[in-house]
């Protein structure tokens, strides 16, 4: 008697354990992945509980983090087959994941209308597209830039930066607010990676990368060697911070930058950061200015339009119809936009863009007015990066740059040794 | 065998089967995994590519991969007889038990109880930062703090510093090997007239010496894997000074995706380790006297 009742007992209990497990597989449960700023959380995860008030049968977990553990964390996911249904992603990385069979093609979805692209231009949408197929929705076009104090500028009399401006234009502005201010001109370019190399060449007319993607882009180790004795003499002058300054920095916060405790009268950014970077400086007014153009007659500009990071679903999603709602309600819905607030850029849907002019708050409006202002004033967005860019970027470019700042080695010396490490890599891959 | 013998043993593998299939799962398998793997060319997100000997000849032309080779020597040649000599210093000053040695005791061996941890690493970080505490400090006495962790040449001894801060562990165990050593020899010694330097290097040293063996030898271990603070005060350190080996290796397997050539490396710095460890075995012959072995 005594057995019967403990296994009776036993069988309750365990049915106990099965119930909720049970009512809680009626809502689906999608996962998305994101990096960003604090500020860019907060906005995420308010528009995440509005999707959920709108389909109250999905639940949503959150996975966000900085971007510089995103990566890693994701391809460790991958390799574990444990990646969220939903994740953001980068113009560096996406056509890598969309060959390697990572990512699901949304056309199917876009075509039921479950992803309703009617509103957005073709041109926002073609950098997701990877062999005619889209795989990823942009969240918003934006392009680099010089944020920067107008207040700091006409305290130093300086004229404030216009279109077309040149690296020359540029340098004088700085070494004035050096002198009447005792302030950084600009900060955050040597821990960019390569991007304002990227666009020096660009602006003269060339790419870091050849078209095969097998060899360094330019063929004159000149524009190596100028825009390093450029980024020496801005160094010795005190324009922009020394290398011991952002080595003790380290990886920075947008929130922890010169430009908000006012130590530096530029930054660079890309220009959907100035949402974030207005929060931190308390909304005190910071304008974008275009990347300064090379300092040679008919400088081409040094700004393109980019995708600022797409949403892709992955294709081991268990759901990718909820995986592409949620890829919707993000492009579509004006309630959503309100509170995303174009953090990540400007959103690619015209219908957003106009219902949303009249809520922008300034630094809102000032990235709208950028993007417009770099429509006019850009070159055509060059190619994804080959493979093996990545290991360029960690193991050659970022070393060498910390060499030549530091003085150990002279620009030119660098060049040739560059160009050789380069070329190296890229052949092997 | 009998019956009741099998039985015995059985019953015996089962209790320890939890621990067994851990040990398989999550050290075994993995340690045969990566020396495989330092044979292919691996990027987790394709299936392995064999290429035999490539990864290990690529080292010796890794530029980084040499300078990972100097920090982490220069690191444990420098932290850890730092770290042993503060160690057996404040051993000694503890050595009599009284409340207040106690409690001295205590807070010395606090600092390396929270070892790796991450959140040691980044309060260090501030502390040596730009304007971190010791410079707030060093400027109340007037002096203008150098840039501790962006100048290559300090940078590697913020990190030295935190490892001898953190010489507790060690500490305890030589106290217990001071405990062990005969109060009698002191006080024959005394009688005899030996002053208190010669008391230590004819008495303390040689009885401790199998204690500085253990400690010796552990500590290399832990400092050829030094990887958290390196990861978090200084990424790498300027100019790759601090570039530790097992950060590089992080660096290589996860930033690069390139599991093969990190393997590689990994099983490089076991053989480094090993070698360092039969070398102080080796010589211990020569310096280490135990007492069980009579006069030595």
């Amino acid at each position: 008697m005594k057995r019967l009742i403990s296994i009776v007992l036993v069988l309750l209990l365990s049915l106990s354990v099965f119930t909720p497990i049970l009512s809680a597989q009626e809502k689906i449960p999608l996962r998305v992945a994101w990096w960003g700023s604090q500020d860019r959380h907060n906005r995420t995860l308010k528009a995440i509980e509005l999707f959920e008030k709108k389909y109250p049968n999905i639940k949503v977990y959150p996975e966000y983090t900085a971007w510089s553990d995103y990566w890693t964390k994701l391809n460790t996911q991958a390799a574990g087959k444990n990646l969220p249904d939903v994740i953001q992603q980068d113009y560096a990385y996406i056509s890598e994941w969309a060959t390697r069979g990572l990512l699901l093609p949304l056309d199917e979805y876009v075509s039921k209308g479950i992803i309703d692209l009617s509103n957005v231009a073709e041109n926002s949408l073609s950098p997701g597209k990877i062999g005619g197929k889209l795989y990823g929705v942009n969240l918003g076009t934006n392009s680099l830039g010089f944020v920067y104090d107008p207040e700091l500028f006409k305290k130093a009399g300086v004229s404030l930066p216009k279109a077309g401006w040149t690296w020359n234009d540029c340098k004088e502005a700085m070494s004035k607010l050096k002198s009447k201010l005792g302030i950084y001109g600009i900060e955050g370019i040597t821990t960019a990676d390569a991007q304002v190399f990227k666009v020096w060449l660009l602006s003269h007319g060339y790419w870091l990368y050849s078209d095969d993607g097998k060899s360094v882009g330019y063929k004159d180790d000149k524009f190596f060697v100028d825009w390093f004795n450029l980024l020496l003499e801005l160094q010795s002058k005190g324009g922009m911070p020394s290398i011991e300054v952002d080595a003790a920095r380290g990886s920075l916060g947008v929130e922890d930058m010169f430009i908000v405790t006012q130590k530096s009268a530029m930054a660079l950014l890309w220009s959907n950061q100035l949402v974030a970077v207005s929060k931190a400086a308390k909304e005190r007014p910071l304008r974008l200015a275009l990347m300064p153009r090379a300092p040679i007659p008919n400088a081409r500009p040094a700004n393109y339009l980019k995708a600022s990071m797409f949403f892709s679903v992955t294709s081991q999603s268990k759901y990718p119809k909820e995986a592409a709602m949620f890829i919707d309600f993000f492009t579509n819905s004006l309630d959503a936009n309100k509170i995303l607030f174009a953090e990540r850029g400007v959103p690619i849907s015209s219908k957003i863009q106009k219902a949303l002019l009249p809520f922008l708050g300034s630094a809102q409006r000032e990235m709208f007015t950028y993007i417009s202002l770099v429509e006019k004033n850009s070159v055509p967005v060059p190619p994804p990066d080959p493979p093996g860019a990545n290991d360029v970027i960690k193991n050659v470019w970022n070393p060498t740059v910390e060499q030549i700042m530091y003085g150990k080695i002279a620009p030119d010396k660098a060049a040739a040794e560059f160009r050789d490490k380069v070329n190296k890599i890229l052949q092997q891959k | 065998m009998s019956k009741r013998e099998r039985y015995n043993n059985i019953t015996g593998y089962i209790f320890i089967s939890p621990w067994l299939i851990g040990f398989f799962v999550f050290t075994f398998f993995p340690i045969i995994a990566s020396f495989i793997l330092a044979f292919t060319k691996y990027d987790i997100l394709t299936p392995p590519r064999w290429i035999a000997f490539d990864n290990w000849l690529r080292m010796l032309s890794d530029e980084r991969y040499l300078h990972s080779l100097k920090a982490t020597f220069y690191y444990v040649f420098t932290a850890v007889p730092l770290r042993l000599v503060f160690a057996l210093l404040v051993a000694l000053l503890l050595r009599p038990t009284t409340r207040l040695t106690s409690l001295f005791r205590g807070i010395y061996y606090l600092p390396s109880l929270i070892g790796g941890s991450v959140a040691i690493a980044i309060i260090w970080r501030q502390i040596f930062g730009l304007d971190g505490l010791t410079n707030f400090l060093l400027h109340l006495v007037g002096i203008k703090g150098p840039n501790w962790l962006g100048n290559p040449s300090t940078a590697i001894w913020t990190l030295i510093v935190l490892a001898a801060w953190q010489f507790g562990s060690s500490m305890l165990i030589f106290l217990a090997g001071l405990k062990q050593i005969p109060g009698s020899l002191y006080e024959a010694a005394s009688i005899d007239g030996a002053s208190i330097w010669s008391q230590f290097i004819k008495i303390t040293l040689p009885m401790l010496s199998p204690v500085i063996l253990f400690n010796l030898i552990i500590q290399i271990i832990n400092g050829f894997m030094v990887f958290t603070q390196a990861y978090i005060v200084t990424s790498g350190g300027p100019l790759d000074t601090t570039l530790f080996y097992a950060l590089y290796v992080y660096q290589r397997a996860f930033q690069n995706l390139e599991m093969g050539y990190a393997s590689a490396m990994a099983w490089i710095l076991l053989i480094i380790i090993a070698f360092f460890t039969i070398l102080a075995f080796k010589s211990s012959r020569l310096w280490v006297y135990y007492e069980s072995e009579g006069i030595g």
